[in-house]
């Protein structure tokens, strides 16, 4: 077996495709249309093409669970996923300059640095920089 | 304050309470970090970081979640395929990030992605 993608939900997959790609930099990988509403859509890393793929996946719309869990989360805080970066305090800077929020702003963590922002598709993504 | 900002400050005051513990794994760490090229075994980390040996061992893996070697083998690895994809010959990545012997490189990046050093290296400059 192998890791090839995992997903994230999110409430509409274009305006989550237009985050993720001009506010983080991620790179469309696969778009297949589903049906009429839903797309197959996948994003890589810029410097990690081949590696795995992020699924923006629309459970929230068709799921009620996965809207329920994704609210709770949400509410508490909790990020969904992380995602590594060379430098939080950089990616922070960077973010905030294109009206990104966060609501943990750089903080040292032992062996790691962290941030958490609002993808405003429903989740908290943390960010991680190894020390 | 979020559940998850309390969450963040309880288990930081919990694992990172000892704070030279903390400075000294990551001076190993560091160590690492800069001299993956050399040889580097147990004694070295342990003489860098000034505590024992096995005391360095169940620290380390206590904060980083892996052992020194796993460590410095998946850092070694890394920069192996950052020379192979700047176009540095096989033999020469494997001596540059301090393996040293070709067959045995040869055999861990095979096991460790599934495609020979040379074969990733063709790959990566099929795709540039």
């Amino acid at each position: 077996m192998k890791v090839t993608v995992i997903s994230i939900p999110v409430r509409d997959q274009q305006h989550a495709l237009d985050f993720y790609t001009k506010k983080l930099g991620f790179l469309k990988k696969l778009d297949i249309p589903i049906n009429e509403t839903d797309r197959w859509l996948t994003l890589v890393s810029p410097e990690d093409q081949d590696g795995v793929q992020l699924v923006l996946e629309p459970a929230p719309l068709h799921f009620e669970p996965s809207r329920v869990f994704q609210d709770a989360l949400m509410e508490a805080g909790f990020p969904y996923t992380q995602f590594d970066v060379e430098s939080v305090q950089e990616e922070y800077d960077r973010l905030m300059g294109l009206d990104v929020e966060f609501s943990v702003a750089p903080t040292d963590m032992g062996t790691v640095k962290i941030a958490v922002f609002n993808d405003t598709c429903g989740n908290n993504i943390q960010l991680v920089e190894y020390l | 304050m979020s559940i998850y900002q309390q969450h963040l400050e309880n288990y930081k005051a919990k694992k990172f309470a000892n704070q030279g513990q903390l400075e000294t794994i990551m001076a190993v760490k560091h160590h690492i970090d800069d001299h993956y090229q050399e040889e580097l075994n147990l004694d070295v980390l342990s003489t860098e970081g000034f505590v024992s040996k096995f005391h360095m061992l169940r620290l380390f893996k206590k904060y980083h979640g892996q052992t020194p070697s796993q460590y410095l083998t998946d850092k070694r690895l890394e920069k192996a395929k950052e020379l192979l994809k700047s176009g540095a010959s096989v033999t020469e990545t494997c001596y540059a990030v301090g393996f040293k012997s070709l067959g045995s490189f040869s055999a861990l990046f095979k096991r460790r992605n599934n495609i020979s050093p040379k074969g990733f290296q063709k790959r990566a400059t099929l795709k540039k």
